[in-house]
Parts: structure tokens; sequence; C-alpha cells
């Protein structure tokens, strides 16, 4: 198979006669085009840049990363990777596939990988994805340092002293050796989030030319980007390896964020989701909801507390308080109907490896337990109004807004919500005064993801940046399961430090976001990906 | 929705009397005679009493909102929410009262200080002419050319981060700052033309013979004839900063949550609208256009009663 | 003539450099008050000083002075007024260059504007003036009636009701009836589509123009009586002229000075429907560019598409004063 494979791959025109699925049928589904929508927002197709739902969706039947996941259990498993492995956790070796090419008969090789994660992980290129490679060795010495005085002024103490990963050694064409400043189970993991797709020397040579066409090594090819408006793929005809659909054209159109239900209806797009005024119209629909699928989301909405105010916000039983008074499923049926499932748990259950439900106990609404815990907390003080901290997006606000009516009619504490555009930055230099909306996206599936990032600080004094959070146990299971000789082992660990979370109530969590769409009568085969909750383009097929 | 600069504008096409003494109260005699300026006067009043005492029209607490018990359609008088609650389970009814006063205040605040401003620069700049207009004139053209949403924007992105505290007048200044500053250029421009005409007629030369100061020369002489129209443009431009809170509104800047407006009533109902609950958005509707219709109802007939051309 | 132009000239260029250095002003202002816009650019993320500081200096914010509540700046403005002298109006905050971005958004304003500009005009002028030939009867009090209630009514009313209400059921009948790349079934579409701009953007482009139509019908009405009742209609008219010559050829034709004067003023305010309109009906054009660029803080995109905008405003501005002093014998340019 695989040198057949390779025999089509050097004769693009023997591949579009047979196919890759063989048969004269895929022949005809050949020349169907999907239609799909794409955010306004979405401003690069560069890899290394690219960090929304959006773009990842893009890129995803643009490049193939060494490994894939699977789309029901999230795991991972090898694709362009010939073989990932280490004996210690910090030294990886990563075997590549050979014969590999890119859309423009450059090799994907060892080089290629190594050439894109340096890269992004170049301070001064301020690619979006360079944070991924922190744990590479090499990683502080290509940040440089700054300093800002008083009055802001940023100026150079030095310049970044590497240009290239001291941890990231191509051994020969295909293997690559990555060595991590410390054992890290979850490495191989990371490898197919699109920040680590590889590139081609000659979208290095013009990155703005590539960044809005990209060289891939995947099923389609970007035809045009018509930035703000429109977006065309069509098949690449010399792909050789087994993940591609049968259709041979994509047509993504540009919105500006408000919903596109209406051209679907209309039939002008072939996949959408309603907004929450016609959601019940559309799932009582007999027709419409015979075309629904579901799945659960990643994302989880979360009441951040300022801990580092003090009182009440540092007293958990303030937090308990603030978690049993919000009836979070009302809420989400009321005001976001099946875009959200309400969430008793840190980790998203049975979506990532760890996740479980129901570890957190005061996460289930419970009015008078909530005015127990407050009077136990000592009360709220008369007349002063709880601050509600989000940033500015429609959906989110709300949903808060509606946690604040169930805190001023639960508990009497009168609010106001402070949607804010400068709410990262806000947030960072702790200048909120009261709770907080926050949000997690994890980048990669696995438990620990949504514990340690948000969580540790390894600074017991201050305590971590956003919320004024530390636990030493917390701390320490993260780190022993960081050096946990397997991954499950690892696992195990991390889901002891979500339990520390818990008997904490480091936060109150609100709601997991929950995947849904609705197809057009042309499509079949519809999956949702956990994670962008976007259609899973490699499996869907058009009639 | 019709800016003020654009009514001033067609004012000034019409417009070119000089309104007198007599003038006024037949024009008022002539009103008082026409059955829809009565009923809108009756409407305007009506709703100015809900913004002054919007305790004796409701006794709930707009910010009372029971998720549980979202989105009951109208009980009407006799139920608990007479007109409904919204999607979070407000009483709309309440909302609508207390939504009132925003609303008008912000409409009569904004035409307040941009007919001072429009009247002041107006006679200066026609009065003295010279350099003095010269500058207004490149400073009023400035903020014409500036699109009044961007100004908005921008401005209320500036001060995004200022609190005001939540007092009736300070939830609502930032946007009453911003539709001043691009309000009052139509109200200029007009004076301007009238005090060209009037600064030359007999009367006003025979005052600048016996002696009289400028200021007084403006104010008991100049300043008169220009008033008369003014005044037939305020009700107008009272309705268009109504309108123009809902877009502000609608575009989620202006005033701002929890605070309750017509607008923000009419934001919030427009994403329901299509779901069953048509009179969320419908309810707030009614009221902004029943008002805006009564402004300007009344504005166009003391326009005519007062424009003697159109006799 | 000539002189009056000249003066006219000068002065739009002035206003138009008052226009810059405001604006200037504002967006300085609003980075020294709300800290810096490359701080977007990475959003959940706390970027590295380095990070930071290459984001900046790429986008020209690297400027001490952005960091100084209440200095003007006057360095980067004159810099700018260099580039853009030298045609370049510089980077998006998302390194995409403005030029680039007014050339995709531009025509589908354009296009949207002279769709409104059309309505406008059709129906101002055909309701203005059935209501000033019949005034006092009852379809002048049936036509100023429905101005008002039209002036009343908010245009993203009108929009969502079409948009949720009709679009849907029309669109699909005009697909199944005359197929799905025919006209009718593009005239309906619930959204703009780029590859049939012109047929996608007549229906939102009237329901705006509609919207803005009131304040047209009261002034050409106004307009129309006070020339029926100016001298030389009377004396047309006395000459036994017939009604009809009298309206066309001397009521329609001088009361269009104060149509054109309108027109100058009403386009900078269409850009507010403008902004309403392209994000429900999804049209990628300046009104929504704009609209985010402002509140991302994207400097270069704010001046340079307002200075844009600005300029047309004040050439439209400019051409309707000549074009009226030439209409109006009255006027004198002194």
């Amino acid at each position: 198979m695989k040198t057949a494979r390779l025999a089509a791959g050097l004769t693009a025109l023997a591949l579009v006669v047979t196919g890759c699925g063989g048969g004269d049928e895929s022949e005809g589904d050949g020349d169907a085009t999907v239609k799909l929508t794409l955010s306004q927002d979405v401003d690069t197709l560069l890899p290394m840049d690219s960090n929304v739902s959006d773009n990842i969706s893009v890129l995803d039947v643009v490049y193939d990363g060494l490994v894939r996941y699977d789309p029901k259990t999230t795991k991972p498993y090898n694709y362009v990777a010939e073989d990932i492995s280490s004996s210690d956790n910090t030294v990886w070796t990563i075997k590549i596939k050979d014969g590999l090419t890119f859309q423009n008969d450059e090799p994907v090789d060892a080089e290629a990988f190594a050439r894109a994660w340096n890269y992004a992980a170049y301070g001064p290129n301020a690619m979006g994805n360079n944070y991924f490679f922190e744990r590479v060795a090499g990683y502080d010495e290509m940040q440089g340092e700054y300093e800002e005085d008083d009055e802001g002024n940023v100026t150079v103490t030095t310049e970044p002293t590497a240009k290239e990963l001291s941890g990231v050694k191509v051994v020969d064409p295909q293997t690559l050796e990555v060595t991590l400043n410390g054992p890290f189970a979850g490495f191989a993991t990371m490898l197919g989030y699109t920040g680590f797709f590889p590139i081609a020397q000659e979208c290095l040579d013009d990155i703005e030319a590539c960044s809005t066409q990209p060289i891939g090594n995947g099923p389609f090819e970007i035809e045009e980007w018509d930035q703000g408006q429109s977006l065309t793929a069509n098949k690449w005809d010399d792909y050789s390896l087994e993940e591609t659909p049968d259709f041979s054209r994509i047509e993504w159109t540009e919105y500006s964020g408000d919903s596109d239900w209406a051209d679907f209806e209309a039939g002008d797009i072939d996949a959408s989701f309603p907004p929450p005024a016609e959601w019940q119209a559309a799932v009582s629909d007999p027709d419409l909801s015979s075309r629904m699928v579901e799945g659960p989301g990643a994302a989880l909405s979360y009441v951040g507390f300022p801990m580092y105010l003090g009182k009440p916000f540092d007293d958990v039983e303030f937090r308990k308080a603030i978690s049993m008074a919000i009836d979070r499923d009302t809420i989400i049926e009321k005001v976001v109907p099946g875009r959200f499932v309400a969430a008793d748990s840190w980790v998203v259950p049975d979506g990532v490896p760890g996740g479980v439900a129901g570890t957190c106990e005061f996460c289930t609404f419970d009015p008078d337990a909530a005015k127990a815990a407050l009077a136990k907390a000592g009360g709220w003080p008369k007349d002063k109004k709880l601050i509600i901290h989000l940033g500015e997006d429609p959906e989110s606000e709300a949903i808060f807004k509606a946690v604040g009516d169930s805190i001023q009619l639960n508990l009497g504490i009168p609010y106001e919500l402070d949607p804010t555009p400068d709410y990262f930055d806000r947030r960072s230099a702790r200048d909120f005064t009261g709770i907080m909306r926050a949000n997690w996206f994890p980048d990669y599936p696995l438990n620990e993801n949504y514990l340690a990032p948000v969580y540790a600080s390894g600074d017991p004094k201050e305590g971590n940046t956003n919320f004024g959070y530390y636990n030493a146990d917390f701390e320490a299971l993260i780190q022993e399961g960081d050096a946990a000789p397997d991954l499950e082992t690892a696992v195990t660990k991390y889901q002891e430090a979500e339990k520390v979370l818990a008997s904490d109530m480091a936060s109150a969590p609100v709601a997991f976001s929950k995947n849904v769409m609705f197809y057009s009568d042309r499509l079949d085969n519809v999956v949702l990906d956990p994670f962008s909750g976007e259609v899973k383009l490699r499996l869907l097929q058009v009639n | 929705m019709s800016d003020p600069s654009v009514s001033a504008l067609i004012a000034e096409e019409t417009q070119s009397g000089v309104p007198s003494r007599s003038l006024w109260s037949e024009a008022f005699r002539t009103l008082r005679r026409r059955p829809d300026v009565i009923l809108a006067t009756i409407v305007a009043v009506f709703f100015l009493l809900v913004a002054l005492f919007p305790f004796l029209f409701t006794s709930k607490d707009p910010q009372r909102c029971d998720i549980a018990e979202s989105r009951l359609p109208p009980q009407w008088f006799g139920g608990e929410h007479p007109f409904g609650t919204n999607a979070y389970g407000c009483d709309v009814l309440a909302q609508l009262v207390h939504g009132t006063r925003p609303s008008l205040l912000l409409a009569f605040i904004v035409v307040g200080v941009s007919v001072l401003i429009g009247v002041t620069l107006g006679t200066v700049s026609g009065y003295y002419l010279g350099i003095v207009d010269a500058v207004v004139s490149r400073i009023v053209e400035v903020f014409l050319v500036i699109p009044l949403l961007l100004a908005a924007l921008l401005l209320l992105s500036l001060f995004r981060n200022i609190d005001l505290g939540d007092g009736p007048v300070s939830t609502i200044a930032q946007p009453a700052i911003v539709l001043t500053m691009f309000a009052w250029m139509g109200y200029t421009r007009y004076v301007r033309a009238s005090v060209l005409e009037t600064k030359n007629l007999d009367y006003v030369t025979a005052a600048r013979v016996l002696g009289a100061s400028d200021l007084r020369i403006m104010v008991r002489h100049v300043l008169p004839n220009a008033i008369g129209t003014v005044t037939a443009l305020v009700p107008t431009a009272i309705a268009a900063v109504i309108g123009t809170e809902a877009v502000l509104a609608f575009l989620g800047i202006g005033v701002r949550p929890p605070a309750v407006s017509w607008g923000i009533m009419i934001e919030e109902g427009s994403q329901w609208f299509t779901g069953g609950s048509e009179y969320l958005l419908l309810f707030p509707l009614g009221c902004l256009m029943a008002t805006v219709l009564a402004f300007v109802v009344i504005g166009d007939n003391l326009r005519d009663a007062l424009d003697p051309k159109l006799k | 003539m000539g002189r009056y132009i000249t003066r006219r000239v000068l002065q739009g260029f002035l206003t138009l450099f008052l226009v810059m250095f405001l604006l200037h002003l504002l967006t300085t202002l609003a980075i020294q008050l709300n800290g810096n816009p490359a701080q977007a650019f990475f959003g959940d993320r706390t970027p590295s000083p380095s990070q930071l500081a290459a984001v900046e200096t790429r986008y020209g914010l690297d400027d001490p002075c952005y960091d100084q509540l209440g200095n003007p700046c006057i360095g980067p403005f004159v810099e700018r007024l260099g580039d853009y002298a030298q045609g370049d109006f510089g980077e998006s905050l998302r390194g995409r260059p403005v030029t680039d971005i007014v050339s995709t958004a531009a025509p589908n304003t354009l296009r949207l504007f002279v769709v409104v500009t059309i309505t406008w005009l059709a129906i101002g002028m055909t309701l203005g003036g059935i209501a000033a030939r019949r005034r006092g009867k009852a379809s002048d009090h049936g036509i100023r009636g429905l101005s008002i209630l039209i002036d009343a009514l908010p245009i993203f009313v009108l929009l969502l009701v079409y948009k949720y209400i009709f679009s849907v059921p029309l669109s699909r009948w005009a697909k199944d009836t005359f197929g799905s790349d025919s006209l009718p079934a593009l005239l309906f579409k619930p959204s703009f589509s780029p590859q049939h701009a012109w047929a996608t953007l007549i229906v939102p482009g009237i329901l705006l123009g509609l919207a803005g139509s009131a304040a047209f019908i009261r002034l050409v009405r106004a307009a129309q009586l006070e020339t029926y009742n100016a001298d030389h209609v009377r004396t047309a008219r006395s000459k036994g002229l017939s009604e009809r010559h009298v309206s066309r050829h001397h009521v329609v034709r001088n009361s269009a000075i104060p149509v054109v004067t309108a027109v100058g003023i009403v386009f900078t305010e269409a850009l507010a429907g403008a902004v309403i309109t392209e994000g429900m009906m999804n049209i990628y054009g300046m009104g929504g560019v704009l609209w985010k660029a402002v509140q991302d803080s994207d400097v270069s995109v704010v001046i340079g598409v307002v200075t844009l905008l600005a300029a047309v405003t004040v050439v439209v501005m400019l051409v309707v004063d000549v074009v009226y002093a030439a209409l109006d014998p009255r006027i004198r340019y002194e």
C-alpha cells in the first residue's frame, strides 16, 4: 500500500484517475462543493500564528500534523509521524514518514518541522502559538529581556541570544530529537496541534504571502482568500496519505459575527446553528432536528474570584455561596439553549483523558445552602455592589447577566456588569474589584491543560496572576504528574490535583460549551470536532 | 432617523420670515385648534409624567429578575406581570416605565445644550464675521465631516473605564456628551444665517447708533428673530435623539445595562423577536414610536405655524 | 467663480487636515488612557515583553509618547502625514495594508450608497412633489404622516423583520421557481454575496434608503412649496403656461438646489445606517471595517479610512457648494 501510494504521489495524473478511495462513485462525488462559514475575525492562515477555532479548522484540511486525534476519544495517533518515543519523557525522538511533500513539492522532513518551531518560538516574531514551545529546551534564550520604566517606556536590555531552539535537533532528514526543560508525559499529545505543523522553506521566505496563501501538506490547497469575504480551497491531487474526503471543493463565506442561520434556512450554506430565539423552533421541527449533531465541547466558562483582594473573596465559604446561588440549568435553558451544559467539574467530563463529572460538590443550585454559606462567611457589606468583570462578548454578557440576577435574587447582593474590551490586560494587572467571568479553552486534550496553566504559579506569596490562588499540594501533584513515567499515571495525578481545587473552591465552574450543528440534506457523516466544535471536514460526505 | 442638522437645513430652506410677538400668539391659537396636535401633546405629556414619577405606574423593581420566570407572555392588567417578562425574567412593564426617564432625559439634555451652543456660536459668528466666523465655520465643517457613529464609538470607548456612578444623570452622561458634540452644528448654521439677515435692518442699526453694546444688540434685537424657528426645530430634534439612542443601544454603546432604556429594551427584544416573544420588541418599540411621533407632529405644526411663508 | 472655487478647495484641505489631527489626538488619547492595542494581538495570553515590543515596533506604536498621558504625539502624526503623501497608508494591527482593506470594502459600500441615494431621490421627489402640489389635501397629510412614521421606525427593526420573516421564504420560493442563481433568488438572499454584489445589495439598499427618506420627503415638499409661491413661478403661471409645464420647468428645477445640498450632508449620516446594514446583512464594507477598527484601537485603519471618507465628504460638499452657487443666482461668491 505504502509504495503504491508513493508511486501515485510521483505521478499526479494516475492518482486523479484511480483515486485514493478508488471506484467510479467517488469520481461523481468528487465534484461536490461544501459551503461553510468562517468568522470575519480570522486574520492569518499561518500555522504558527493560528489559534482560534476558525483558522484551526481550515488548516486541519490544509496541513497534516505529526499526530491526529480520534474524533470520538480525542486520543492521538501517529499520522505524519512514523513513531514518537521517549524513555524519560524529557528527550523525545520523532520519526517522520518517508516520501511526503508539501504542495510545492518540497519534502516534509525533520527540517520542515524544525524551521516552523524555531520561527514560532522566536519571541520577536510574536507568533500566537509561541507559548507552546516553553517546555522545549532553549526557549528562554529566544525571548530576550526588556525593561519597563515608570512611564511605561520599554527599553531593550538583552536581545534574544538564540534564534533557534537548542532542544530541537535534526538527526537525519526523517528524525527529529526534542529535548524538554523537564519531563512532560503529555508532549506527544501536543504534537497534533496547529502550532506544531511543518512549514515549507518557500513559506518562511515570504511569511506575508504564506499567511494568506499557505503552502500545506494536507489534502486541500487554498485557492483564494478574499479577506473579509470568502475563502476557497480545492482538493490537492497529489495527496498521498489516506485521510481525505470525497468532495473536491470547500467554500467558506466570512461572517462578521451576526448569525448565518437565515442563510442556512434559505439553503445557501451547508451547516449552521440557530440563535437562542430560534432554538426551540429548530429542535421541534422534525425535518431540521433529524439533521442535527451535537457533542460535548471543551471550553469551560467559570467565575473567577480576586482572592488577592482578601475578604470576602479569599473565604472559601463565600465562594461556595456564590457558586450555589447560580441556577446553572435554568440559565442555560432560558438564555443560551442548546449551546451549553451546566458544569460541575473543572475538567470537561468524557471529553479529555482524566475528565469526570461531579468533582465540584458545590456546583448544584441550592439557594438555602448558599445563604447559609454566605452567613458563615460573614455576609456581604450592605449597599455595596458586586462587580462582575467580563470581556465584550454578547453571549457571555447574556449568561453573566443571568448569573448576576441569580446572585442578586438568592443572596440579596446587588451586582453590576463591567464588560471591558481590556479584560485580559486588566485581569493580569489585577485591576479588578469584583468577581470575573473567565473562560478556558484547552490547547490539547489532557486534563492537565485545564489545571496547571490556569491555577499553578509556583509563587506561594502572590499566588497565580489572575486570581491570587496558591496551594502547595496542588503544585506538587501537578509536578508529580508531569514527571510520571506514563500518561495514565500522569492523568491520575492530575485528577488528584483537581480534587485540591474542589476542596478550595478555587473557582466556580458554570458551563461547558456544547457543540451543536444543523446541516443541510446534502451532507452526510457530519462529525464535530470536540475541541473547535467545527465540522470534521475529513470525515464529511456530500451527496 | 433624521439628524438635527438636516432638520435645521430644512428649516433654513423654508424659513426666512421674521416671527413677531403676535405671530407667536397666533401660532399657539392655530395649534390649539388642531386635533393631531392635541393628541400629540397628550402623548408627550403622558410620557413626561411617566419619566418624572415612575412609581405611579409600577410598583415593581425593574432590576429584580428571576430566571425561572423567563419570557412569560403578557398577562395584562390584573396579572402579576401585565406586560410579561423578558428573557431574564424581569418585569417588562417595570422596565418600560423606568426606561422612560433615561431616554427622555438624554433627549432633553442633548437638545437643550446643543441649542445653547448653536445659538451662542451662531450669533457671535454672524454678528462679528471675520476671524471669529472663519474659525466657527471651520469647526462646524470638521464636525459635519466626522461621522457621528464613529465619533460616538471612539469617544465612548475612550471613556469606557471611567466610572461616573449610577445616578440618573451619570448613566446617560457619556452618550449625552457625545450626541451633543454632534448636534449643535445645524443650529449654528441656521442662527448665523438669520443673524446675517437681521443685523443690518434699520432698527438694529438704530440701536447701534444710539450706543447700545454689542451684547445688548445681540440679546435684545438680533436673537429674538432667530429664536422662533429654532424653537420649532426642538421637538423634531428631541424625537431624533430618542431614535438615535435606540441605534446606539443596538450597537452596544450608549446607555449601558443594568440601567434600562427603551433603546436597550428594543435591542434585547429584537433578539427574541422571532422566537414567539414579539411583545418584547413591540412594547418598547411602540412607546418609542409613539413618543417620536408625538414630538415630530408638535414640531412640524409649530414650524408651519411660525412660518408666515407657508401660510 | 474661479477664485471662489480656489478658496473652497483650500478650505477643504484645511478641514481635512483638522479632521486628521483631531482623530489623531483622539486615538492617541485612547491608547494613552486604555493601554496598548498591541496587547489585543495576544488575546487570552500574557505576552512576554519581547513579543509585545516586537508587535509595537511592527505597527509603529513604540514611540514613548503613547505612554505619556496628554502628550499629543506630534512626531508620529508628522510621520504619518509624510507616509500618506507618499501613498503609504500603513497596515492594520493584523498586518493587512489599509489600501487593501479599503479596496475590498469601499466598492461594496459605494454600491450600497448608490442604491440608497436612488431610493432617496425617487421616494423623496415623488412623494414630496405630490405632497407639495396637493398641499392641505388628504394625500399631503397622508404622505407627511408616512414620513413621520418612517422616521420613527429604527432601521434595524426594518432589516430584522425583512431578514428573518420575509427573506427566507421569498428566497426559497424564488429558488424553486426560477433556479438558484436567478436574479429573484439573489435579490432575496438573506445575506450579501460578493460574487453577486449588485443583486444582493438592492434590497438592503432600498430598505436603508427608505429609512432615511423621511427627511427628503419633507425637504422636497418644503422646497417646492416655497418655489410655488416664488415670483417667477407666479409669472410663468400668469403667462398661461400649463400647470405641468410650470411644475416641470420651474418648480422641480429650482427645488433641486436644497436637494443637492442635503445629499452632501446626508452622506455622512448614511454611514451610521451603513454600519448597521452592513453588520446585519453581512456586507464587508467601510462601516463595518471602521466599527471594528475603532473597537480594536487600530489607529492606522481608523485614521486611514476616516481620512479617506472625510476626503470624499469634503469633495462632495465642495461640489455641492459649487453647484449650489452655479444654480442659484442669488448667491454671490465674494
